[in-house]
């Protein structure tokens, strides 16, 4: 008995060993985008994302200012603070704590922090931890400090600029809006046409109906590019143009093949004695799939409605083609691609931070979905049957 | 008109239209075409009934047709025409296709992309259902293995980069060598194994599809089944194996089938990665680079495409009809 | 009644337009020694376009749409239309399914002479109004070059002037830090072979000279291609280069294959660009610039279009952290001083009234000079005032379009898109990774070219 126990929890540690295992493999390239997106750009080129938390090395190039030279033991000496004075202040914390420095840019650390550098004709300089530094030389400095590269250890930085510049450019609000008024018909009206197809393919006797399922599935590797230009050209013809009834229609069109084939499989899989019970009964088809079949669908409903909805949401080509160039109806996808990124493809923080901002609203819809996804299943008398 | 609004009342009228046209239509059909009355009901009946499959099939034919039949067909004939549709070359864009190198190379990739994608993101969404189904955090952990399916293609591609670099301070693979004193690879670099790097990043979004349908299907099966094979003394596995999966093949061929078709659409990861070079050519990526400069080409492409799915259509053929004898 | 009606729908159309419109950027009327304001207020006076809407779509988006639609503003202002510009990442794209599914704007700016010359072969382009082809000649500097760009076959057989250049980028431009020059003792070199013994130099001092990176998504290899470009003019008489933008000369010519290796010579000798020739392939080319400003610096030199201080890093000062050189011609060939350049073509897809008035707007000085008082605009237009630049570095710049001897557009935009924009970016990439010979690459090229029927 203890034995069984024993190999149960072993078998438990397992089961949560590999799950961790892959939640974590699964998560780690997010993640990279997630801290990428609270750097600046600049931080990104510097150090790895996995060395975000840690202090990076990183090379300055400054000039001693030249002005206020005293004399002493016949020598023109200059002092002062890199860390406040020198040209790269703005950048450059109080309490920053340098390790090296040098004359040269091909070696920026040739000195430890305190060590005397040789400026040749007898001049050298020094400087130190704390960013003072002394410069001496035999003749007098004119005003030109000389030339001075110091190595220091940047506290880890995170910003919330990326995020700012994103959520916060012009007509994103309108954009957003936009997206949620393409996205909510363009998921709902499919499902529902698909789910009425669906269950005649599945639980209706006529002839053809064979042809018709390996129609669906042939349709579904239609790509896209392909109807574009003939179906905008029809829009234009019946009057519907580039606006938001052509893209619903465009997206119910093209998301119905999926739809039909994923809950058609789904009905397929119904227990045949209730629905045939039902016809028994006397209950009429049209009854027997608002009050049977459709409630019993509703996993499947509900997942595939979250497949559209993300497809929907992060669609760009189709809503470049459907919708109107003109700022009032541009959505998401389109505003972070045309008007944020544009000129700016490199600027990696900005693309990742755009990444978070445009899977938050997907992501919330599966939370809450989710719940549904199994209560659905739950409560369906799937068993019972 | 306020978009919200507007889309408010679309959504009303939308989806209030469709359920009042499948309501009406119904209603009509059995109250006054046939009406289960008069001199023969039961014939009333049996005509009803075999015309309620089309009014149920109509929107979806309607839209179906409109939106992709009718554009294969046209892109058919388009395909049978020269470069800028001006001339009629019958196969000659096909031929071409023949002697291309890069699109044999294509060819063969793509079927790698087949074999693989699909049945990893399979098994790896059948594993991680499983794993988490009795598991007191799995809601969560289902969540974050599904997260990846929250984001574009291209967005996808973007994260990989933050893997796959070959500067040691952005991409963590190189990094890893980094620390272990290896000069940096790029992966995307190396010929024949590139193809399988990319294919990782469907992968991983493609997992969390597999996961949810299959979990869904998972907690489907009756109880008594299981219980059964436990009272019997199987273990964990011979129960996994043995009693759970074949109860759920149905729906693991839709989730293969689904994925498979997926493959042999998606072009981003490419084109957003490698943009075809270093030998990672696919057919959809390469239909692309055609795409709107040689519209001929590219629409034979797409037909080539459509004759690879050829088997799986007919295997699904076959299915419905067992499904439904 | 009606008639009323319709006049008041027009009076709040143009107040709502006009309540929309752009500040301008710079008084009507300030500034006359940079600006030509004369040219400005006659367009004015000639040109009344009030309620009327003019629709362009084009390449610019983010920073650089700011500055089009600051010109923009002005054309509003004088002619009282509006003006609605959208600009798109996949500007090559969407223009070909406006024009084919009928919903084109009224005019396009291309950033690729081929795609324009496709569209004018197949009937969506209306030719300019007449004589524009003689202004763009007699006002621009290296004219007839600038006129050849612009003028294609139409629908009908014939040939016509479709659009008209405005806004030119200068490839030809190598960058580098003054101050790392100065540390190391190297000296901006004035010809090829100095160029040549400078990257030597550095080798043997033990740096890096180059950062060269063709990353760029799907359109990885771009980069190379204006390497092979410069050098075909440095190394063959324009005629050549002609020639094999229209593919008379053969891109395996061994001209063409001559200049694929004189870029070989510095992306693949071992040393010579930073990380190697893996790293060149896949290193992003808006990353590549970076490395000149590390210290110690990873690469002294980079070579690239003037567009790309946008890719340095933040608060760089060109003219004073970073600068450019002109890429040299060899001292040992007579071919003067070439300079390979790009520019956006404005082309009217959808005939009006205020596409046409747009286009002579564009003629005017004014026109130019106020983006040029902002940024990244380069012009050929002779009659602009120089003064207008908004620095030095700029205006250095523009100098170098003014003065060339030769003037060529990028040949692959040129070419038919499948080989300027897939075919020669692709075999630029085999190439620089080692995959194939700089024959192998070239005789690949060419067998797409023959299969591309004409």
């Amino acid at each position: 008995m203890a034995a069984i126990a024993g190999q149960k929890s072993l078998l438990t540690w397992a089961v949560n060993i590999s799950v961790v295992i892959m939640v974590v493999a699964w998560l780690i390239p997010t993640v990279g985008l997630l801290v990428s997106s609270f750097r600046t750009t600049d931080q990104i080129s510097q150090s790895g994302w996995w060395d975000a938390a840690f202090p990076v090395e990183k090379a300055f190039r400054d000039r001693i200012p030249g002005d206020g030279e005293t004399q002493a033991d016949g020598k023109y000496v200059l002092t002062g603070d890199l860390l406040t004075n020198g040209q790269n202040a703005a950048d450059l914390k109080s309490g920053t704590v340098i390790k090296a420095f040098g004359t040269s840019g091909i070696k920026p650390d040739k000195y430890k922090a305190g060590e005397t550098a040789d400026l040749g004709d007898g001049g050298t300089l020094v400087v130190n931890k704390d960013g003072s530094y002394t410069a001496t030389s035999a003749t007098s400095f004119e005003g030109n400090g000389p030339r001075v590269y110091f190595v220091a250890d940047m506290p880890p930085a995170f910003t919330l600029s990326n995020y700012k510049e994103v959520l916060f450019s012009d007509g994103m609000g309108q954009a957003f809006i936009n997206t949620l008024t393409v996205t909510i018909p363009a998921t709902i009206i499919p499902i529902l046409v698909a789910a009425f197809a669906a269950y005649a393919l599945a639980w209706m006797e006529f002839p053809g109906r064979g042809l018709l399922i390996a129609a669906v599935v042939g349709l579904l590797v239609v790509p896209l590019q392909l109807a574009l230009v003939p179906l905008l050209r029809l829009h234009q013809e019946v009057g519907i143009g580039q606006s938001f009834l052509g893209i619903w229609l465009a997206h119910t069109g093209f998301g119905l093949p999926l739809a039909i084939y994923l809950l058609r499989n789904y009905m397929v899989g119904l227990p045949r004695d209730i629905i045939e019970g039902a016809k028994v009964d006397g209950a009429t088809d049209f009854q027997i799939f608002m009050k049977i079949v459709l409630p019993l669908s509703f996993p499947a409903l509900a997942s595939f409605a979250i497949f559209q909805f993300l497809w929907v949401w992060n669609d760009l080509l189709v809503a470049k083609v459907f919708l109107p160039a003109n700022d009032g109806s541009k959505v998401m996808t389109v505003k972070i691609a045309d008007d944020l990124l544009g000129s700016r493809g490199g600027d990696w923080g900005i693309l990742a931070a755009a990444a978070f901002v445009s899977i938050a609203v997907p992501l919330l819809v599966f939370f809450s979905m989710q719940r549904y996804l199994v209560r659905g299943l739950l409560a369906g008398s799937v068993k019972g049957g | 008109m306020s978009p919200i609004l507007q889309g408010l009342i679309t959504i009303v009228l939308g989806v209030g239209g469709c359920v009042t046209y499948f309501y009406l239509s119904n209603l009509v059909l059995d109250k006054v075409i046939f009406p289960p009355k008069g001199r023969d009901p039961g014939r009333n009946i049996n005509r009803a009934n075999m015309v309620r499959p089309w009014l149920f099939l109509l929107p979806a034919i309607l839209a179906l047709g409109t939106y992709l039949a009718y554009p294969v067909v046209g892109s058919f004939w388009r395909s049978l025409f020269n470069r800028d549709g001006s001339q009629f070359i019958g196969l000659g864009n096909y031929e071409k296709l023949a002697g291309d190198d890069t699109f044999r190379q294509a060819v063969m990739n793509n079927f790698l992309w087949v074999l693989f994608v699909p049945a990893l993101a399979t098994f790896f969404g059948l594993m991680a259902a499983q794993l988490t189904d009795r598991l007191k955090w799995g809601n969560f952990a289902k969540s974050l293995i599904f997260m990846p399916m929250a984001i574009s293609f291209v967005g996808a591609s973007l994260i990989w980069k933050f893997v796959y670099a070959n500067n040691p301070t952005i991409g963590l693979i190189n990094a890893v060598r980094d620390y272990f004193h290896l000069m940096p690879v790029d992966p995307l670099q190396i010929p024949f194994w590139n193809n399988f790097f990319l294919m990782v990043i469907l992968i991983w979004i493609q997992t969390g599809f597999a996961m949810v349908i299959l979990s869904g299907a998972l907690r489907g099966i009756p109880e008594e089944t299981v219980e059964a094979a436990v009272l019997d003394g199987a273990n964990a596995f011979q129960l996994f194996f043995k009693i759970k999966v074949p109860q759920i093949m149905s729906t693991i061929v839709v989730v293969w089938t689904t994925i498979t078709i997926l493959v042999l659409k998606v072009f981003d990861i490419v084109y957003a990665t490698t943009g075809g070079n270093f030998g990672t050519q696919i057919l959809p990526s390469y239909m692309m680079q055609y795409m709107f400069r040689d519209d001929g080409r590219a629409t034979a492409v797409a037909f080539v495409i459509m004759i690879i799915v050829l088997p799986v259509m007919i295997w699904n053929i076959i299915q419905a009809r067992k499904e439904t004898r | 009644m009606t008639k009323h009606l319709m006049l008041g729908i027009a009076a709040l159309a143009l107040s709502a337009g006009l309540a929309s419109a752009q500040e301008l950027k710079f008084k009507p009327g300030s500034e006359p020694d940079r600006f030509n304001w004369q040219s400005y207020d006659q367009f004015a006076k000639d040109t009344d376009l009030k309620g009327q809407t003019l629709t362009i779509t084009g390449p610019w988006t983010g920073n650089d749409k700011k500055l089009f639609e600051s010109v923009l503003a002005y054309f509003e202002a004088a002619t009282g239309a509006k003006i609605n510009y959208s600009g798109s990442e996949s500007f090559e794209n969407d223009i070909v399914i406006a024009a084919k599914a009928g919903t084109p704007p009224n005019i396009a700016v291309f950033p690729q002479p081929g795609l324009a010359a496709d569209m004018a072969k197949q009937g969506y382009l209306t030719p300019m109004p007449k004589g524009t082809g003689a202004w763009i000649k007699d006002n621009y500097s290296a004219g007839q070059s600038w006129e050849n760009l612009s003028t294609y076959m139409g629908k009908d057989g014939a040939k016509h002037t479709y659009t008209f250049p405005f806004k030119a980028d200068l490839k030809s431009l190598v960058w580098y830090v003054p101050e790392n020059f100065k540390e190391a003792g190297y000296k901006v070199p004035q010809t090829m072979e100095e160029l040549q013994a400078l990257t030597k130099k550095i080798v043997a001092d033990g740096g890096t000279p180059w950062c060269i990176g063709l990353g760029s998504g799907a359109a990885t290899g771009w980069p190379a291609t204006d390497w092979v470009e410069d050098f075909m003019l440095r190394t063959q008489p324009p005629e050549v280069y002609d020639g094999w933008v229209k593919n008379t000369v053969k891109f395996n010519d061994p001209r063409v294959v001559d200049a694929i290796k004189d870029y070989g010579w510095f992306a693949k000798t071992k040393g010579y660009a930073q990380g190697g020739e893996q790293a060149v392939a896949t290193t992003d080319f808006r990353d590549s610039p970076k490395g000149l400003f590390d210290f110690p610096p990873k690469c002294y030199m980079h070579k690239q279009a003037s567009f790309i201080p946008t890719f340095f890093p933040d608060g760089t000062k060109v003219g004073q952290d970073v600068n450019f050189f002109y890429f040299p011609a060899y001292a040992s060939k007579d071919l003067g001083k070439p300079v390979l350049g790009a520019g956006t073509l404005f082309g009217i897809t959808k005939d009006s009234p205020a596409a046409e008035a747009f286009v002579k707007f564009l003629e005017t000085p004014i026109a130019s000079e106020i983006w040029m008082a902002q940024s990244g605009f380069l012009t050929p237009f002779k009659k602009v005032n120089p003064a207008a630049f908004a620095n030095d570095v700029q205006r250095n710049m523009n100098k170098i379009l003014l003065d060339a001897t030769t003037f060529r557009f990028d040949g692959s935009d040129q070419m038919p898109g499948e080989i300027g924009t897939d075919a020669f970016w692709k075999g630029m990439v085999a190439y620089t990774t080692g995959d194939e010979t700089a024959e192998q690459a070239a005789d690949a090229i060419q067998k797409r070219w023959d299969s591309i029927e004409k």
